[in-house]
């Protein structure tokens, strides 16, 4: 069943993890990243086993199923707290049908996406990943020239442990990274390891980015990664914020799509007879998270998520094991 | 409907054919004694050379000897003279109409239960001519014609290899339309070559009068926004496929080939690419992929930052616009929309007029009725040079022309909706359909998704010819 390689599903996971750290929260500092890192190492052993595993078992299945949909609801509800900064014009002054009207929008098209199957949309992600590096390397472009690197000397950060948490906490990609794993041909402990080293590059890069443009702004602004997209113009007479836009909610839609794929892929194995409107019932699932979550960050509960998205896999290695030798 | 085999009495079989054809005033029917055997030599009028027909068989078969009988009046025919190259006999009246009407003649004996055909073909069709849809400055200027046996001669033209296969097959209920399945055995897997084969098995239809006719059998998705099997109407267009592993399919009547499968990717290359210098044929490919994108984009970007993000605009660019668009009487997304509708009335009019007035039609709307929209301020100029820019961008395009048309408005509504997270969703949407699909295998965007590094050397940029041909490239490559 290998349907996509490693490179489509390394891109798909990356977009996923980008967009979590586009809608980053709070102050960004050297120590942020150095828990970022360290959380990406610690991922990366954790995910070797899971590669070894190739795949869920049964019984984390129904976990795996509540983290995409709780991941999906994530995507909505962070879109809701950006939509003021990225402007969505049906979103802006429109309350909550508004919100409802882009999440809607956002699940129709995931209902699509979803609907054409994984194959499409990792042929699709990779294409999106492309677009969205070479954006990424105008603002880099833009903070090498315009920036101020003494900013990340002066950036005080928060303790190694809370950064390594958060670092945990804003990996989008491990519960479908541990579901989708199985559907990737090639070495897996080569696509785990080149998806984190992938991960940790475009993370520095992003967070590098963030802190030498906004400097002390990132400490009093909400989303300072948004915030450093939007001040880094790399051109003088144009602004690029709008590939910036652009790309923000492509990024959105892939990462909203990847947990609906996800999710209705495990549905499908957990109740095959419910074959109709399973992205549908995905979608509505989402949206209902999304108002339960409500712009929250939940950190800790991300974390302890993640972590539990690739341990579980490694524990079904070790009882299967047993079972063998018994 | 099945008419049965032919009966050996020569005036209830005559009656027979009058009978079905309805008496058709173009079904010709000669009677005469040759050798002492009372026969007749049916044809279509229009449809065989006049002069071939007295030459190569009147004159011969009025001089034929006193013979025995009607099997030996055959006899003779077939070993002592040499009426015709393609002589297939005829057994039952499908047959004898399926053949009069290709440009047989057909000779009945009386007392003979099948009948001897003669290809005497000689109905007027178009000569080569260069084509009108694919320019090109460096290459042949030859392009295919209605007939299928004059496109199969000039394919066979330029590739003389053994290895090249054309398969005649017949399809269409009524009008037997003759269709031809070009490959080269050495380059095609036969198990592609089984699929495309069974795909134009499951055509059932009436008549085939155009490639549009056939292509959504060969295309496996219900809904496509791109084509994934291709036309051209240059045979060293479909010469050069034909080497690359792709099948082609001919069609008698229509002066261009189906080739299977399509990329994504080939909508940008042309045969001229070739004949430049690399580095400027890969300037113009990536001229070609910027082109593509203004003609979906412009419009929409400039309606969607005009309307909802000012912000965007450097100053002198907002104080620009906003100077042209507070005179315009119409919203912004109404005048984008009358504009780009307004051309394509024009268009449209310009192709299905005669020629003479086609020209007339696009001086007056080019002229008077945009000169006159801008100078009434019902316009605003910028909308209309970005809608101009965006249209002469489709044209480095032609054969997208009704993607480019069709998503041009799309995204320009989404655009107007909702700003460019409306052109982002719709983004996604149409980069998932694309990459969805996929014919026999072949995804229609690779070789950039899914990445093949040994496609870019003529898809990114155009590498040297000699690295090009060293490579021996087949679109097997690119098989998931």
């Amino acid at each position: 069943m290998n349907e996509i390689n490693g490179r489509q599903l390394g891109a798909m996971l990356l977009i996923s993890d980008v967009y979590f750290l586009f809608c980053l929260k709070g102050s960004i500092s050297p120590a942020a990243l150095t828990g970022f890192l360290a959380a990406s190492a610690l991922q990366l052993l954790f995910a070797l086993g899971t590669a070894a595993r190739g795949g869920a078992s049964v019984r984390p299945r129904i976990f795996f199923l509540g983290y995409s949909v709780f991941l999906g609801g994530l995507v909505f509800s962070s879109l809701w707290s950006v939509g003021g900064m990225i402007y969505i014009p049906c979103e802006n002054g429109c309350g909550i049908w508004g919100r409802l009207m882009t999440a809607a929008l956002i699940a129709a098209v995931c209902i699509y996406i979803s609907h054409e199957g994984i194959k499409p949309a990792a042929r699709a992600s990779v294409i999106a990943a492309a677009a969205g590096a070479l954006c990424l390397a105008a603002d880099l472009a833009g903070s090498v020239s315009g920036g101020d690197w003494k900013h990340i000397t002066e950036l005080e950060g928060r303790g190694m442990l809370s950064e390594t948490v958060r670092g945990f906490a804003l990996s989008g990609g491990t519960g479908s990274f541990a579901v989708l794993l199985g559907s990737a041909k090639g070495d897996r402990a080569g696509i785990t390891a080149g998806y984190f080293a992938a991960k940790a590059a475009v993370s520095s890069a992003v967070l590098l980015t963030a802190m030498a443009v906004a400097g002390r702004i990132a400490e009093i602004t909400e989303r300072p990664v948004i915030t450093a997209m939007q001040l880094s113009q790399p051109f003088e007479a144009q602004r690029i914020d709008s590939l910036f836009l652009v790309m923000f909610v492509v990024f959105a839609v892939f990462t909203a799509a990847l947990y609906m794929i996800t999710a209705t892929r495990l549905m499908k194995e957990l109740f095959p007879r419910f074959e109709k409107y399973r992205s549908a019932a995905a979608a509505v699932l989402m949206t209902a998270a999304a108002l339960v979550i409500s712009g929250r960050e939940l950190l800790l509960l991300r974390a302890v998520l993640a972590v539990s998205a690739l341990l579980l896999p490694l524990t079904g290695i070790k009882r299967s094991a047993a079972g063998n030798s018994g | 409907m099945e008419k049965g085999e032919l009966l050996p009495v020569l005036d209830s079989s005559i009656e027979m054919i009058r009978r079905i054809s309805g008496s058709s005033s173009d079904v010709l029917i000669n009677r005469f004694v040759s050798g002492g055997v009372h026969c007749a030599l049916l044809c279509c009028e229009g449809m065989v050379s006049a002069s071939v027909i007295t030459e190569l068989i009147f004159e011969p078969v009025t001089d034929i000897p006193r013979q025995s009988s009607a099997e030996e009046l055959y006899r003779y025919i077939n070993e002592e003279l040499l009426l015709s190259t393609d002589r297939p006999q005829v057994e039952d009246y499908d047959t004898l109409f399926r053949l009069m009407n290709s440009g047989f003649a057909v000779l009945l004996a009386d007392g003979m239960d099948f009948g001897l055909a003669f290809g005497v073909q000689g109905y007027a069709s178009r000569g080569v001519q260069e084509p009108l849809g694919e320019g090109n400055i460096m290459g042949a200027h030859e392009g295919f014609t209605e007939t299928v046996r004059t496109n199969m001669s000039q394919i066979r033209r330029r590739l003389k290899s053994p290895e090249l296969v054309m398969e005649m097959l017949r399809k269409g209920e009524k009008s037997h339309t003759d269709l031809c399945l070009c490959y080269m055995k050495d380059r095609v897997p036969e198990a592609l070559m089984d699929r495309i084969r069974r795909s134009l098995d499951g055509i059932e239809l009436e008549a085939i009068l155009t490639t549009g006719y056939i292509r959504p059998f060969l295309e496996k998705r219900s809904f496509e926004i791109f084509d994934s099997a291709g036309t051209t109407e240059r045979p060293d267009v479909l010469c050069s496929k034909l080497i690359e592993g792709r099948a082609a399919l001919l069609v008698d009547g229509v002066p261009y080939a189906i080739i299977v499968p399509r990329l994504f990717c080939e909508s940008f290359q042309t045969l001229d690419d070739y004949a430049y210098k690399p580095y400027y044929a890969a300037f113009i490919r990536w001229l070609k992929y910027a082109a593509f994108l203004a003609a979906v984009l412009l419009p929409s970007f400039y309606v969607a930052i005009v309307m909802y993000h000012p912000e965007l605009l450097n100053s002198t660019l907002f104080m620009l616009l906003a100077d042209a668009e507070k005179r315009a009487p119409l919203s912004i997304l109404t005048e984008a929309l009358f504009a780009l509708l307004m051309y394509e009335m024009i268009r449209e009019a310009g192709v299905r007029l005669p020629k003479p007035a086609g020209g007339a039609v696009g001086i007056i709307s080019g002229l008077i009725i945009g000169d006159a929209a801008v100078n009434s301020g019902l316009i605003s100029t910028p909308l209309l040079t970005m809608t101009a820019l965006s249209v002469l961008s489709g044209l480095v395009l032609p054969e997208l022309a009704p993607q480019l048309t069709v998503l041009r408005l799309a995204f320009l509504i989404a655009g107007g909706a909702m700003g460019l997270f409306g052109i982002s969703l719709l983004a996604c949407g149409v980069l998932v359909n694309i990459c969805a699909t996929e014919d026999y295998g072949f995804p229609y965007t690779a070789p950039f998704s899914p990445f093949r590094k040994r496609g870019m050397g003529d898809t990114a940029v155009r590498s040297d010819i000699r690295k090009l041909q060293s490579r021996g490239f087949t679109v097997e490559e690119y098989h998931e």
